[in-house]
């Protein structure tokens, strides 16, 4: 079927020409047993480890007991010290009157004052937000955000 | 100036939509002159949009601040090469940068390849000019670069840590890549469109995908570095969705680049290429969308602005229509070879693009669940860190292995007691290299163990490719050994250029593994005169430092750093930087590499307190400067893969010669 390769014994591996008859090839069992086991691996890490974090608002907050992301704009005079006993500021939904009160301890980023929205991991704790050390970050105004 | 800019740009839209509709109609009605005219249009529109480029350029460069886009990214005192490099700095002059190296890379792919593939060319054109007609129309239409305003007396400047040489460059190289994915894409859905599915559209390509793929790459290193020495945390890569973005598609580009090679050999994977290359570019063109969108910082900033609709619906016409596009002519791409046996050449191909192609969708997912997860339930969710950690681990680690084991399988059968042959001396390295890293106590992550074991196995392999190869060729007659290599590495550009790349790529796990796993970070609060110890180096803070800058106050701390002998080994100035006019504060690191074992002293003054003291953060980061030596030996193996090759081009020819007279 084809002159330029002519079949015979010494095949090399460019000689893909000659043709095979398709059934049962193997790349298609090998492609669905990765499908499934990818999917396999991602369904099993996403229910151990619960998908994702929610991130609210602090009108959002009442009600949710585990680990949440809290967004917000950051209101009045941040106090304390993030490298001793803490950072208390307080943060407030952007569009709203909510607000809740955080302590926090670790890194503070530059960009990190009152007006600025951030976002910290964190839990309640007798009406506080007790925030993981040094998960505070602020939505900086980067060149990629669009002009408004 | 600005109608200057702003006709060129229509003229631009509208000779790409010429390329669009005469080119298809040319290529359906099989009009070979109308076909070539659609195809200088494509050329034409290069010039169009370098005119427009120029007058954007112009106008920066005089600090036209009656342009809005001149006023809003640059002011007076911002020196001259930023301000020419805000050309990409904003939307506007992003999307002209993405149009214009579009046509670029179209113009001087429709020049070199007119001659060997016009059937090909035929269909091509017009995929060209559809996606080069996307851009100008947003240029034109949506966002453009030329709206014009009452100059105010000053522009509003550029963001300080953007101010550095790394952000001037790192945006056009990821520019290069992201838009380079189109030719490759172009002809594929050109070969499809043509039904001239044989190989010649990858042949056709190779050179494109190579340099649109290491331009990425390189884009990305660039970038990571720069978060490194500018950002000042600590780390390279945070996985965050503007990094991912360019991640993604680049993934998907590796995956394609080793499946064509399978396709170019055996025929196979036909079906499985058109796919990985359709998904590369749609993922290029959603990475532009991620960035430029403003649809990460929340949906509803994604809903206010123009461009992320457009955006949206253009990836959604991609999607539909490649896939329309390839369902319809399954019947073409039929493989002629299959798959053997699982323990080959090509199985190994499959299983790193499996994993790849994984990799890159896990991310995906990742990217967008928390824009899902708001739009579905109302509540935005998001995944970090310890999600992509997982899936890098689950699919990268075998991947590293995969490099190793790959290279030394046979084609098409591989039988059990030549694999006992190759990989003998490979698995040697790897278990001698891992019980010693055990004795040195690296069991300390079991992770780091795992790729250091991993990346010992694969750079053992390699060097024996390198040596067997060197000795084929000095027994075919080559008179020294470096003759030998030397031609080795001529006759097989690709092959050896691409171990050269999975050099790079070792040496960048091992970086990767080395400064994440083995490193040292220690926080404490310093008064003048104390010290603190890490990592047997002990740190001496001895106070501030100020000085005065025209646009800011630069604060410093100084810490004398002692080895442990108690000798000075350097004094180092980490500290902060407070901008007067932008009313901000920057971070400003202390660095000390160590060329020796390739680590990081790596100080952060993180808070200035009033009394005196500082919070210093220390970071000892092993082996990380790998991951800048992986980038220079990524470019050296690119360049390499790259390089012209006369004699492979006669023979890929003659090869094709054979196809085109069959048909």
């Amino acid at each position: 079927m084809n002159g330029k390769h002519a079949s015979g014994p010494t095949e090399t591996p460019w000689d893909y020409n000659h043709a095979v008859p398709r059934n049962g090839s193997p790349a298609r069992l090998v492609v669905a047993l990765s499908v499934a086991a990818v999917l396999a691996i991602f369904l099993l890490y996403t229910s151990i480890a619960g998908g994702g974090t929610p991130q609210l608002q602090p009108s959002q907050l009442p009600g949710h007991q585990g680990k949440v992301t809290l967004g917000g704009l950051v209101v009045g005079t941040p106090r304390g010290d993030a490298h001793a006993a803490g950072l208390r500021f307080t943060v407030r939904d952007p569009k709203g009157i909510a607000t809740a009160r955080v302590l926090y301890r670790g890194t503070v980023p530059d960009l990190f004052r009152a007006g600025r929205d951030v976002l910290v991991q964190g839990r309640m704790q007798n009406g506080t937000f007790v925030a993981v050390p040094g998960s505070l970050m602020t939505k900086c105004p980067s060149k990629y955000t669009p002009r408004h | 100036m600005p109608d200057l800019g702003r006709a060129a740009l229509v003229t631009a839209f509208l000779l790409l939509v010429y390329a669009t509709a005469v080119g298809a109609f040319a290529a359906r009605q099989r009009r070979r002159r109308l076909a070539a005219s659609a195809q200088n249009a494509l050329i034409a529109a290069l010039g169009a949009s370098a005119v427009a480029a120029a007058v954007l350029l112009a106008a920066l460069a005089r600090h036209d601040f009656s342009f809005q886009y001149v006023a809003d990214h640059t002011s007076r005192e911002l020196p001259l090469g930023y301000t020419l490099t805000a050309f990409w700095g904003g939307q506007e002059g992003s999307l002209l940068l993405w149009l214009l190296v579009l046509c670029g890379y179209g113009a001087a792919a429709v020049l070199t390849t007119r001659r060997v593939a016009r059937d090909l060319l035929a269909w091509t054109v017009p995929v060209l000019g559809f996606v080069g007609t996307f851009f100008a129309f947003m240029l034109v239409f949506v966002s453009s670069p030329f709206v014009t305003q009452h100059a105010p007396a000053d522009g509003a400047g550029l963001t300080p840590s953007l101010q550095n040489p790394y952000m001037a460059i790192h945006p056009p190289m990821l520019y290069l890549g992201y838009v380079g994915l189109t030719i490759p894409f172009a002809f594929a859905m050109g070969a499809l469109l043509s039904r001239r599915t044989d190989e010649r559209w990858i042949v056709a390509t190779r050179r494109w995908t190579l340099a649109a793929w290491a331009f990425l790459g390189v884009g990305q290193l660039l970038g990571a570095h720069w978060a490194y020495v500018e950002i000042g945390w600590g780390g390279y890569y945070a996985w965050d969705p503007v990094e991912n973005a360019a991640l993604m598609p680049w993934l998907a580009a590796t995956a394609f680049l080793h499946s064509v090679m399978i396709q170019e050999k055996r025929g196979m994977l036909r079906v499985w290429n058109m796919v990985l290359v359709a998904l590369a570019f749609c993922l290029s063109i959603f990475g532009t969308f991620l960035t430029r969108s403003g649809v990460i910082q929340s949906i509803h900033s994604f809903a206010k602005s123009p461009l992320g609709a457009w955006f949206l619906g253009f990836i959604c016409v991609l999607v539909v229509g490649t896939t329309a596009l390839i369902l319809a002519r399954l019947p073409l791409l039929r493989a002629r070879t299959k798959l053997e046996s699982l323990v080959s050449r090509e199985a190994t191909f499959l299983y790193n693009n499996l994993l790849l192609v994984a990799l890159s969708l896990t991310i995906l997912w990742g990217v967008i669940y928390p824009l899902l997860s708001d739009l579905v339930r109302g509540e935005s969710s998001t995944v970090s860190k310890p999600y992509y950690n997982f899936f890098l681990h689950v699919f990268g680690l075998p991947l590293l292995l995969l490099m190793g084991i790959g290279p030394l399988v046979a084609w098409r059968r591989a039988s059990l007691r030549a694999l006992g042959r190759v990989f003998l001396w490979p698995l040697a390295a790897a278990v001698v290299a891992g019980a010693i890293l055990l004795a040195l106590g690296a069991g300390s992550s079991r992770i780091g163990v795992i790729a250091y074991t991993f990346s010992i196995f694969v750079l053992a392999s390699i060097v024996l490719e390198f040596v067997r190869g060197t000795r084929a060729r000095k027994a075919l007659g080559t008179d020294t050994w470096a003759g030998a290599f030397s031609s080795l590495v001529a006759r097989n550009r690709r092959r050896y250029g691409g171990y050269v790349v999975h050099a790079a790529v070792v040496f960048l796990a091992i970086g990767v593994a080395g400064s994440s796993a083995y490193q040292t970070v220690r926080e404490q609060r310093l008064f003048p005169g104390d010290s603190m110890t890490v990592a047997g180096k002990q740190l001496a803070f001895r106070g501030f430092e100020q000085r005065r800058a025209p646009n800011h106050l630069a604060i410093r701390a100084v810490v004398d750093v002692y080895d442990k002998g108690g000798h000075h080994v350097a004094r180092m100035y980490p500290g902060k930087n407070e901008y007067f006019a932008e009313q901000q504060v920057s971070n400003e690191v202390a660095i000390r590499h160590n060329l020796l074992d390739a680590s990081d002293l790596f100080l952060i003054a993180d808070q200035v307190n009033a009394n005196g003291s500082v919070d210093l953060k220390v970071l000892q980061k092993p082996l990380v400067n790998l991951i800048w030596l992986a980038g220079l030996i990524f470019v050296g193996g690119s360049l390499i893969a790259l390089w012209p090759d006369a004699r492979e081009e006669r023979r890929l020819a003659e090869r094709y010669e054979g196809v085109l007279a069959e048909a």
